[in-house]
C-alpha cells in the first residue's frame, strides 16, 4: 500500500470514529445507537485491517475480523436487546451543553496527546488524539447519561477509544491482549444487561434518577 | 542468651493461648493465670539476663520488605522487660481469683497473655520493624481488653473509641518519626540509627514525631485524654498492667529517643519534653486530688508520674550540655526509679482497687468507707502503695524523688541563665506535685478505708480469695523493699544506662558519689524503732491502769448521734482546692432551689450538683472534633446516591491525572 | 548517735516548756494572769491518766496515728541538728528527708481526724492536708535555696558553714529563705495567721478539728507530737539564723553549752512568735493560698537570686 493510500485510509477511519462519535452524544444514544456504533466497529476494524495490511501482518489481519465480528457486530446487539426499544428521557444536560462539552473535550485531548507525539511523525500519530477524544465522549456519556443504557454505549466508547490509541500507537498489540480485552468487555456487557434486565423488572424502568440509595 | 528467653516467652504465650481455649471453665482461670504469670517470670529473667551483658539475638524472617525481624534486649530494653515482666506476673497471679463474667472468658485471657508478650517484645526489639509490629499488637490486644465489659456499662464503648482513636495516633506519629530516620539511616536497626547522623530538618520532624507518639502512649497532657476514660472501664488486673507497664513504654520510647537515636544538644527540645511533663505532673494530680472514682484517681495519678519521669528526661537532657555529666546520669537514674517505684505502687493501688471493686461493687469513693476492719490485707497494702504514691520516706517513690531533686538541685545554674529559672521552677512543680499527691491518697485511702460505710455495698464488704491477697501482698512488699534498699534498684537503673554500678553504697543506700548525697533509709527505719520503743512501753503501761472504754457517742463538741452520711465524703474533702484551683479546673456547679408549693418563701428542696471534667477534653478536643464532624457532614453531601455523580467523580479525576502527566 | 538521744531527751523535756513559755506571754499581753510555763506538763500527767474513749466505726488508726505522730517528732528532734552538728555517717540529715519525716506526722494527723467519722473531723482534715499540700512548694525550694551556696541539702553541712561564716547569714539571699521557711513553719504548725491554736469555734479549727474525738493518752500523744513539731522546727529556724554555741563535738561541756543556747533560742523564738500572735488576726482559709503564694515566690527568688550572684 503507497503512503499516500495509508495516510488517507487511516484518517478516513479516524474520521469515521470520531463522527459515529459524536452522532452518538448528540442524537443522545437512544434511537440510533445501534447502527452508529455498529458503523463505529466497523471502522475500528478497518482501522486495524488497514494497519495491518501496511505492516504485513497476518495476526493484525486476524484482528481486525475479531474486531469486526466482536464490536461491529456482536456487542450493539447485546445492546439492542438490554434496552429491548426503550425510549428514555431527557439526558442530564441538554444538546447544546453537551456539544459544547465536546468541542472543550476535544481540546483536551489534541493538548494531552502533546507528548505522544514524540514517537514519531507519522499518519497514525496524528490520528492518536481521535482516540483519545473517542475515550473522552466515552466518559462525557456515562456522567451525563440519565440511562442505564446511554451508560453502556458509553463504556462501549471509551472501550473503543482505548482500542484505536492502542493499535494506532504501538501499531498492534498481541492477539492474546486484545482477546482478553474483548473478553473483558464482553463480560462487562452481560452482566449490565442482566443487571438493566433486572432493574427494569424491580422499577419499570431504568431511569437512574429513581436509583439513589447509593449514599450514607 | 536473651534469645533462649524469648524464645521461651514465645513458647509460653503459645501454651496460653492453648491452655486458654482448650481449659474446662473451673479451671481455665487457675490454668490460664499461673501460665501467664510464667510469661510475667520469663521476662523478669530475660531482662536480668540483659542488663547484666548476656546478649543475644534473635532473628524471626517476616514476610515484608524490610528484611527479618530482630529480637535483642539491650540494657534499658532488658529493664523494660524486667519492670514489665515483674508487674505482669504480679497481675496474672492476682487475676486468678479477680476474673468473673466476661473477664474470664477465653478471649479476655487470650488478649491477656498476647498483651503481656508484645509488651515484652516491644522492649526487647532491636530494630524499627519489630518495634512497630510488636506496638500495634500490644495495641489491638489492650484495645480487646479494654473492651471487655462493654455489656455491663455503657460508657465502656465511649472509652474504648478514645483509646483505640489516641493508640492509632501514636502509631501512626511514631510510624513517621522512624520512617523518617530509617530513610535517612538506611537501615531499620536501632543501632544504625543511632550511629548515623541526620540532617536537622528531618531529625526535628522525626523528633516532634516519634515524641509527641511517644507522649500519646505514655498519657501525656494534652496527649492524656484516654487515659482517664480507658483506665477506669477495663478490668483491674488490665488497668493494673495498662497503668504500671503499658504507659511504660512510652517512656521507653522518650528514652531511647532522647540518649540513643538523637542526641543532640539543643536548648529547644530539652525544654519541650522539661515542658510538657511538669505540665503533665501538675495537671495530672491536680484532677487526681478532685476525682471521686477510685480507678480515675489512680489514672490521673499516672498522668502525673509520668509527667515527671517526662521532666527527668528533659532535665537530664538541659543538663548535659552545661557541663555537669554526673548531673545529668543522675537525673537518667532518677527516671528510671520513678518507672520502678510507680510500677510498684501503681499494681498495689490498682490490685487494690480492684479488690475494693470486688467487694463492694462501687468505684465511687463517695459510697465506701469502713473497710479497715472488714478488709485488712487489702487496707494495708492499698495504705503502703498510697504512701508510696505520696513519696513519703521508706517507700520507693521516696527514693525516686529524692534522686530527682537532687539532680535538680545540683544543676549548676550559676552557669547558665536557661538553668537558673528552669531548675527553681521544675523543683517548685515537683514540690507542688508531691504536696497535691500526699493530699490525694490521703483522701483516697482516708475516705475509702476509714469512718463509716456510706452504701449499702461498703457494708457487706468481704476481704478478698488468696490469689488476689497474695498479688498484693507481692506488689506493696516491693514498694517497701525498693525504698529501703535502694541500692539495688539504683544499681540496676544504672546498669541500664550503661553507667556501671556507681551510686550503691553499703548498707543498700544510695551514694551519688558526683554530687555528694547520702540517703540510708535502713539506719532511718532502725532509728524509728528504737524511738517508738519508749512510747509504745508509756502507752502499754498506761493502758494497763486506764484501758480503752467504748461509748455510744461520738463526742463532736457535746454528743452527737452521727449518721454515715454527714462524713466528709471524698468531694467534700476536695472542695478547699477545687475552689481554690477554679480557674484550671473549671468545674460546674449547679444549685437548683425546689420551692414548697404552699408558699414561695419556704423551700422544699436544694439541690447541689458539681461536674469536673477535663478541661483539655472540653476546651481542645470537643472543639476540633466538632470541626471534623461539620466537614464530614459537609462531605457527605457529595455522595448523594446518584451514580452520575459518582461517574463524573472519577472522570474528573482522570482529566486531572492526564493533565498533570502532560504538564 | 549519742548526740541524737541527747537531742531527743532534751526537746521532749523542753517543748512544753517552750509551748508553756508562748501561751504565757500571750496571757500577759492580753491582760491576763496565764495559767504558768508548766502547765503544758501538767495537762499531758492529767491525760495520761484518763481513760480514752472509743465511739461506735471508730478503729485501729485512733490508737496507732498518735503514736506515729509523736514517733515522728522525735526523729526530727533526732535528725535536726538542735544541740551540736556532728554529722553522722549512716544517718542522713538531708532536708528533704527531714521534709518528708514531717509529712508523715502530718499524714498521720489527718488519718485520726478521718477515722473519727464526723464532720469536724473530715473537716479539719481536709483544710490541714490541703494547707500541707501548699505549703510543700515553699518548703522545698527554701530548702533549696539553702542547699545552692553549699553545694549540698545536708543540714549539718549547711550549718557548719553558717557557723564558719557568720556573715552569711545575713547575706539578702538566706534572708529572703528564711522569712520563706518561717512563714511555712507558721502554716506546718498550725500558728497563726493560718490557724488558731486557742479557738472554740469548731469552723475555724483546722489541728483542733482532727483531735476533736481523741482523748486520753491518744490525745497526750496527739498534743506532745505537735509541741515536738512546734519545738524541731522553730530549733531549724533558731540553728540556721543563730548558729552560736552549736556543739561541734561530743564532749560533756560543748554538749552542755548546745543545750543552754538550744533552750534560749527557743525561748527567744517563742516569745516572738507569741507576741506576733497577739498582733495577728487569723486568715479566712481562701486567703491563706494567697500568703503561702507569696512565700514561694519569695523562696523562688530567692534561689533565683542566689544563682545570679556570683559571689555567695
Amino acid at each position: 500500500m503507497s503512503d499516500q493510500l495509508f495516510a488517507q485510509a487511516i484518517g478516513m477511519c479516524a474520521a469515521v470514529l470520531l463522527l459515529s462519535a459524536v452522532l452518538l452524544v448528540w442524537r443522545r444514544a437512544q434511537a440510533a445507537a445501534l447502527p452508529l456504533m455498529s458503523l463505529q466497529g466497523l471502522a475500528l476494524a478497518s482501522l486495524v485491517a488497514v494497519l495491518g495490511i501496511q505492516a504485513g501482518s497476518r495476526e493484525l489481519l486476524e484482528l481486525a475480523a475479531l474486531v469486526l465480528v466482536f464490536k461491529a457486530v456482536g456487542l450493539p446487539l447485546v445492546l439492542v436487546r438490554s434496552s429491548q426499544g426503550e425510549q428514555g428521557g431527557a439526558p442530564l444536560i441538554n444538546t447544546a451543553t453537551s456539544l459544547i462539552a465536546m468541542a472543550g473535550l476535544t481540546a483536551v485531548a489534541y493538548v494531552v496527546s502533546a507528548p505522544l507525539s514524540a514517537l514519531g511523525s507519522g499518519p497514525t500519530v496524528q490520528a492518536i488524539p481521535v482516540g483519545i477524544a473517542l475515550v473522552l465522549y466515552g466518559f462525557l456519556l456515562l456522567v451525563t447519561g440519565r440511562h442505564a443504557i446511554v451508560q453502556l454505549v458509553g463504556f462501549l466508547v471509551i472501550d473503543n477509544g482505548t482500542s484505536a490509541v492502542a493499535f494506532l500507537s504501538s501499531g498492534g498489540v498481541p492477539v492474546i491482549v486484545e482477546l482478553g480485552v474483548v473478553l473483558d468487555v464482553l463480560l462487562v456487557i452481560l452482566i449490565l444487561y442482566v443487571l438493566t434486565g433486572r432493574i427494569r423488572d424491580e422499577f419499570g424502568a431504568t431511569d437512574l434518577d429513581d436509583l439513589t440509595e447509593l449514599h450514607d | 542468651m536473651t534469645d533462649t528467653g524469648v524464645r521461651i516467652q514465645l513458647a509460653l504465650l503459645a501454651l496460653a493461648v492453648v491452655v486458654a481455649l482448650l481449659a474446662p471453665v473451673h479451671r481455665r482461670a487457675l490454668l490460664s493465670g499461673l501460665v501467664v504469670a510464667g510469661i510475667g517470670i520469663a521476662g523478669v529473667l530475660t531482662g536480668w539476663l540483659a542488663l547484666t551483658g548476656h546478649a543475644g539475638r534473635l532473628t524471626i524472617p517476616v514476610a515484608l520488605p524490610f528484611g527479618p525481624v530482630t529480637l535483642s534486649p539491650a540494657p534499658l530494653g532488658g529493664f523494660f522487660m524486667l519492670v514489665i515482666g515483674a508487674v505482669g506476673a504480679v497481675c496474672a497471679v492476682y487475676s486468678v481469683g479477680y476474673v468473673h463474667g466476661p473477664a474470664a472468658s477465653r478471649t479476655s485471657w487470650v488478649a491477656l497473655a498476647v498483651f503481656l508478650t508484645a509488651m515484652q517484645l516491644v522492649a526487647a526489639s532491636a530494630d524499627v520493624v519489630a518495634f512497630l509490629l510488636a506496638w500495634e499488637l500490644m495495641a489491638l490486644s489492650s484495645t480487646v481488653l479494654v473492651l471487655t465489659e462493654h455489656a455491663h456499662r455503657a460508657t465502656v464503648r465511649s472509652a474504648t473509641l478514645w483509646y483505640a482513636a489516641m493508640t492509632q495516633l501514636s502509631f501512626f506519629l511514631v510510624l513517621l518519626g522512624f520512617a523518617v530516620l530509617s530513610a535517612e539511616a538506611g537501615s531499620t536497626q536501632f543501632a544504625d540509627l543511632a550511629a548515623s547522623h541526620v540532617d536537622s530538618a528531618a531529625s526535628n520532624l522525626a523528633f516532634v514525631a516519634l515524641l509527641l507518639g511517644f507522649a500519646a502512649k505514655a498519657g501525656i497532657v494534652p496527649l492524656h485524654v484516654w487515659l482517664p476514660r480507658a483506665h477506669p472501664e477495663a478490668p483491674s488486673h488490665v488497668s493494673a498492667l495498662m497503668s504500671a507497664a503499658m504507659v511504660k513504654l512510652g517512656v521507653y520510647g522518650a528514652v531511647l529517643v532522647t540518649t540513643q537515636l538523637l542526641v543532640s544538644a539543643s536548648t529547644w527540645r530539652s525544654l519541650l519534653v522539661l515542658g510538657v511533663g511538669t505540665l503533665s505532673a501538675v495537671y495530672g494530680i491536680l484532677q487526681a486530688s478532685v476525682a471521686s472514682d477510685i480507678k480515675r484517681l489512680l489514672a490521673f495519678s499516672t498522668t502525673e508520674n509520668i509527667g515527671l519521669m517526662f521532666l527527668a528526661i528533659g532535665a537530664s537532657s538541659l543538663l548535659r550540655p552545661y557541663g555537669s555529666t554526673d548531673v545529668a546520669d543522675t537525673a537518667l537514674v532518677a527516671c528510671l526509679l520513678l518507672v520502678m517505684a510507680h510500677a510498684a505502687f501503681k499494681t498495689t493501688l490498682f490490685l487494690g482497687a480492684g479488690s475494693i471493686l470486688r467487694a463492694t461493687g462501687e468505684r465511687d469513693l463517695d459510697l465506701l468507707g469502713g473497710l479497715v476492719s472488714r478488709m485488712p490485707v487489702t487496707s494495708a497494702t492499698f495504705g503502703i502503695g498510697a504512701l508510696g504514691a505520696a513519696a513519703l520516706p521508706l517507700t520507693a517513690g521516696f527514693v525516686a524523688e529524692w534522686v530527682l531533686l537532687q539532680s535538680l538541685i545540683h544543676g549548676g545554674g550559676t552557669q547558665n541563665r536557661i538553668l537558673a529559672i528552669t531548675m527553681p521552677v521544675a523543683v517548685g512543680a515537683v514540690a507542688l506535685t508531691a504536696g497535691l499527691a500526699l493530699m490525694t491518697f490521703v483522701k483516697a485511702y482516708g475516705i475509702a478505708f476509714l469512718a463509716r460505710p456510706r452504701s449499702e455495698g461498703a457494708s457487706q464488704a468481704q476481704e478478698s480469695p488468696t490469689s488476689m491477697r497474695v498479688g498484693l501482698v507481692v506488689a506493696a512488699a516491693s514498694v517497701l523493699g525498693l525504698g529501703l534498699v535502694p541500692g539495688l534498684s539504683v544499681s540496676v537503673a544504672s546498669r541500664a544506662l550503661g553507667l556501671g554500678d556507681a551510686a550503691a553504697a553499703g548498707s543498700g543506700g544510695i551514694d551519688l558519689v558526683g554530687l555528694g548525697a547520702t540517703l540510708h533509709p535502713g539506719p532511718l527505719l532502725l532509728l524509728a524503732l528504737v524511738l517508738v520503743v519508749p512510747v509504745v512501753v508509756v502507752s502499754v503501761a498506761a493502758a494497763r491502769r486506764r484501758p480503752r472504754r467504748d461509748v455510744d457517742l461520738a463526742w463532736g463538741s457535746g454528743g452527737v448521734r452521727v449518721s454515715p452520711r454527714m462524713q466528709y465524703t471524698a468531694t467534700s474533702y476536695a472542695e478547699p482546692l477545687s475552689r481554690i484551683f477554679d480557674d484550671s479546673l473549671r468545674p460546674e456547679r449547679d444549685v437548683v432551689v425546689t420551692h414548697s408549693s404552699e408558699a414561695r418563701y419556704l423551700v422544699e428542696r436544694i439541690q447541689y450538683r458539681q461536674r469536673l471534667s477535663d478541661v483539655f477534653e472540653s476546651r481542645l478536643y470537643l472543639p476540633v472534633i466538632g470541626v471534623i464532624e461539620r466537614v464530614g457532614a459537609a462531605a457527605k453531601n457529595l455522595q448523594n446516591g446518584k451514580i452520575n455523580f459518582y461517574l463524573a467523580y472519577s472522570f474528573v479525576a482522570f482529566l486531572v491525572v492526564l493533565m498533570v502527566v502532560t504538564l | 548517735m549519742v548526740l541524737l538521744l541527747v537531742q531527743v531527751v532534751v526537746m521532749v523535756a523542753l517543748t512544753p516548756l517552750l509551748v508553756g513559755v508562748m501561751r504565757q506571754v500571750r496571757s500577759r499581753l492580753e491582760g491576763r494572769a496565764g495559767a504558768g510555763i508548766l502547765q503544758p506538763w501538767r495537762d499531758l500527767r492529767k491525760l495520761f491518766a484518763k481513760e480514752p474513749l472509743r465511739a461506735p466505726g471508730i478503729s485501729w488508726v485512733q490508737a496507732a496515728g498518735p503514736v506515729v505522730l509523736v514517733t515522728s517528732g522525735l526523729l526530727l528532734c533526732a535528725l535536726i541538728p538542735l544541740v551540736g552538728t556532728v554529722a553522722s555517717p549512716l544517718l542522713t540529715d538531708d532536708l528533704f528527708v527531714v521534709v518528708g519525716v514531717l509529712l508523715v506526722g502530718t499524714v498521720a494527723l489527718a488519718l485520726v481526724g478521718l477515722d473519727a467519722g464526723s464532720a469536724f473531723g473530715g473537716m479539719g482534715s481536709s483544710r490541714h492536708m490541703t494547707i500541707a499540700a501548699l505549703v510543700e512548694p515553699t518548703v522545698l525550694v527554701a530548702v533549696y535555696a539553702l542547699s545552692v551556696p553549699i553545694g549540698s541539702s545536708a543540714l549539718s553541712r549547711i550549718v557548719n558553714a553558717r557557723i564558719e561564716a557568720p556573715a552569711s547569714v545575713a547575706a539578702p539571699v538566706s534572708l529572703l529563705a528564711m522569712v520563706a521557711l518561717a512563714i511555712a513553719v507558721m502554716a506546718e504548725t498550725s500558728r497563726m495567721p493560718v490557724d488558731n491554736p486557742s479557738t472554740h469555734l469548731e469552723l475555724t479549727m483546722v489541728h483542733e478539728a482532727m483531735v476533736l474525738e481523741s482523748s486520753g493518752r491518744d490525745l497526750a500523744w496527739l498534743e506532745l507530737g505537735s509541741w515536738l513539731r512546734l519545738g524541731a522546727l522553730l530549733g531549724l529556724i533558731g540553728t540556721l539564723t543563730l548558729p552560736w554555741g552549736m556543739a561541734v563535738e561530743v564532749a560533756p561541756v560543748p554538749v552542755l553549752v548546745g543545750v543552754v543556747t538550744l533552750a534560749v533560742r527557743l525561748a527567744v523564738l517563742g516569745a516572738l512568735l507569741a507576741t506576733l500572735e497577739v498582733f495577728l488576726a487569723k486568715l479566712r482559709l481562701f486567703r491563706v493560698p494567697e500568703l503561702l503564694a507569696g512565700s514561694f515566690v519569695l523562696a523562688l527568688l530567692a534561689v533565683t537570686a542566689s544563682y545570679l550572684t556570683v559571689t555567695v
